[in-house]
């Protein structure tokens, strides 16, 4: 069976034919991405389908990755954080190592291609460096909120930036004003992948017995880094306006252990503060590749939050309604184009209004049931990989006719 | 085997570019709308419907959804909400139309109206590329069939954007019956529907319910010569 084939019983054979008939135009186009690492994160996960798949459809595609020493990653996250709008402290000698790791990457990487997807800052510099001739377009493609960077940061990258044939944003908030084209592309999910696909009934009981968890009483879930920005106090102190109402009700806050991040260690810590001895709140440091234990504990939620104060796509909340839960989120960044109130959930703005909406779908269950449904149609129809996929056909095929709007191929 | 006139079913995919321009409140909405690219009104306009989040939107522009949700003015709201940007004879005098009301509504107001942070209307244009799906169409009859199971993509290709291609005038399905002389009142009850102001899913119930009432009325549906 083709890689494609499997994702018919999902979103049916006719968008999958049609993926195969856009992609037809494009046979044999040389294509490579190029990012910072082949696992953990984003961006690896979302290579790690759309390159296999890219070739299935009959495009040249490869996936190349840059290496670098521990510092230059060090600098590489500042840059990250930096076109965050963090403040961050760079030397001189951090911007030359940046155009060293560069220089010495692209005389390394074979980059000889008609298209090269360029993703994020670590490799932002490789087309300075690359000799002409050896690429017929770059393109950055920009996972990350850069609409207000640290200054410091943009200045050492606008030069790199200037040098691409266009840009790719997850969304209009994010981008930046650039001269060249400035595509729009929506992140997507996949859903045979451990974290979304079907999880056993066994295997999610015994996934919540050894977490501690009691299936028969209700759980409210959050899925995220211990991150300020993700307000998981706010989503204690709206557990804890429910507790009188509800004491039956669990409470799990999922992330990942925070050793590397010094501010993630301190939330942390407040974070098991708050949370003190009760055994209906459990803070799970879960490690990175426990993808099937978070698919679990999705599944299992009665509903989902993402209390976020400032998010990016929110991709936690697709996964969330992919899999028939409401979603209860911050009202910012992606999780606005996702949670559509009494639809596929609320956008809550305080942990009071958590709370109230919680408790709204806590009484009526018949609502809870066809926000979920409605939910996982919204992320079959907008988030899936196929969309993701058909985005960059598209693309591929508008970079060859840049100055038609509307055309027939 | 292919006919030259059988019907072709296209299918469509829409690339959106950011243009990095924002408007927070309702000048600079007008600001924009005397400025921007022809494609921004068109996406704006006409093509956000493909990226109609099922019932999730009542209004059949973006510019009616964000003046009544993020500016919270449900006047004007309602009144771009009418705008039938097909029945404009080009995105010239769309503009006209649009500049003229917007003027008209801060004229009368004492304050401009802004909206909340992170809801400003950030100002996008897209590409379209119409695509051969490779399935032809032999009668009326098959047309229906094809109807029912056809992407929402195709039906805008076929109806929306086919409205744009010939200057308001006709949509795909209506100009192939025509050809192959099916009912003249089965083509006028399609061209009849109030396409821009239903969501695809809606647009594609209307287009069967038609057929439907013209199969309940007339003859099996087939194609006429020889």
């Amino acid at each position: 069976m083709k890689l494609l084939d499997r994702y018919e019983d999902i979103v049916g054979h006719q968008e999958v034919e049609r993926l195969r008939r856009l992609a037809q135009r494009l046979a044999g186009k040389r294509v490579i991405h190029v990012n910072s690492t082949r696992s953990g994160g984003g961006v690896a996960e979302i290579l790690g389908w759309m390159v296999p798949l890219l070739e299935e459809l009959g495009i040249a595609a490869r996936w190349e990755v840059i290496a670098g020493s521990p510092e230059f990653y060090r600098v590489t996250k500042a840059f990250h954080n930096g076109m965050q709008g963090l403040p961050v402290a760079l030397r001189k000698s951090d911007f030359e190592l940046h155009y060293e790791v560069n220089r010495e990457n692209a005389a390394r990487l074979n980059l000889q291609a008609d298209i090269v997807f360029v993703h994020d800052p670590q490799p932002v510099y490789l087309p300075h460096f690359t000799p002409p001739g050896q690429v017929g377009r770059w393109i950055w493609r920009c996972h990350i909120d850069a609409s207000h960077p640290n200054r410091s940061v943009w200045k050492h990258l606008e030069p790199a930036v200037a040098r691409y044939d266009a840009a790719i944003f997850s969304m209009p908030a994010f981008a930046r004003p650039m001269a060249c084209p400035k595509f729009l592309i929506l992140p997507s999910i996949d859903p045979l992948s451990e974290k979304n696909c079907a999880v056993p009934e066994a295997e999610r009981l015994e996934t919540l017995s050894r977490l501690g968890i009691d299936p028969q009483r209700p759980l409210l879930l959050q899925v995220s880094r211990f991150d300020r920005f993700k307000d998981p106090l706010g989503v204690i102190e709206a557990f804890r306006m429910l507790q009188p109402y509800h004491p039956e009700m669990q409470l799990a806050l999922a992330g990942g252990p925070a050793d590397d991040d010094p501010e993630g260690a301190e939330v942390l810590r407040e974070v098991l503060e708050r949370a003190g001895d009760d055994a209906n709140l459990k803070v799970l440091m879960l490690p990175p590749d426990a993808h099937r234990t978070i698919n679990a504990l999705q599944r299992s939620a009665i509903v989902v939050l993402q209390k976020s104060l400032k998010e990016g796509f929110g991709l936690t909340v697709t996964e969330a309604l992919w899999k028939g839960r409401p979603v209860i989120g911050g009202a910012c960044g992606g999780i606005a184009l996702q949670v559509h109130d009494f639809q596929t959930g609320f956008l809550v703005h305080s942990p009071a209004g958590a709370a109230y909406r919680i408790q709204f779908l806590l009484r009526h269950a018949d609502k809870r049931q066809r926000m979920g449904r409605t939910g996982q149609e919204f992320v079959r129809e907008h988030f899936l990989l196929t969309r993701n996929l058909r985005d960059y056909l598209t693309m591929l095929l508008c970079l060859d006719h840049p100055d038609e709007t509307s055309l027939v191929v | 085997m292919e006919a030259a006139d059988d019907f072709c079913v296209m299918d469509c995919s829409l690339l959106r570019s950011a243009t990095a321009r924002s408007c927070s409140n309702l000048r600079e909405l007008l600001e924009s709308l005397r400025t921007a690219g022809d494609a921004v009104l068109e996406h704006h306009m006409m093509r956000c419907v493909l990226e109609d989040h099922f019932e999730l939107h009542e209004f059949p522009n973006d510019l009616a959804r964000w003046c009544w949700t993020a500016l919270g003015d449900n006047v004007l709201g309602e009144q771009l909400a009418v705008v039938d940007p097909y029945r404009h004879a080009s995105t010239a005098a769309l503009r006209a139309t649009l500049v003229n009301l917007l003027e008209d509504r801060l004229w009368g107001l004492e304050h401009v109206p802004w909206c909340r942070p992170g809801l400003e209307m950030h100002l996008i244009e897209s590409r379209l590329i119409g695509y051969d799906t490779g399935e032809r169409i032999h009668t009326p009859a098959a047309l229906l069939e094809a109807i029912e199971r056809m992407s929402p993509r195709s039906l805008f290709f076929h109806v929306h954007d086919a409205r744009r291609r010939t200057a308001g005038h006709s949509d795909d399905f209506s100009l192939w019956l025509e050809r192959v002389g099916a009912d003249p009142s089965l083509v006028a009850k399609l061209l009849g529907i109030d396409f821009y102001f239903l969501r695809l899913s809606q647009l594609r119930q209307e287009l069967i319910e038609a057929f439907r009432d013209q199969a309940a009325a007339a003859p099996p549906l087939t194609r006429s010569g020889p």
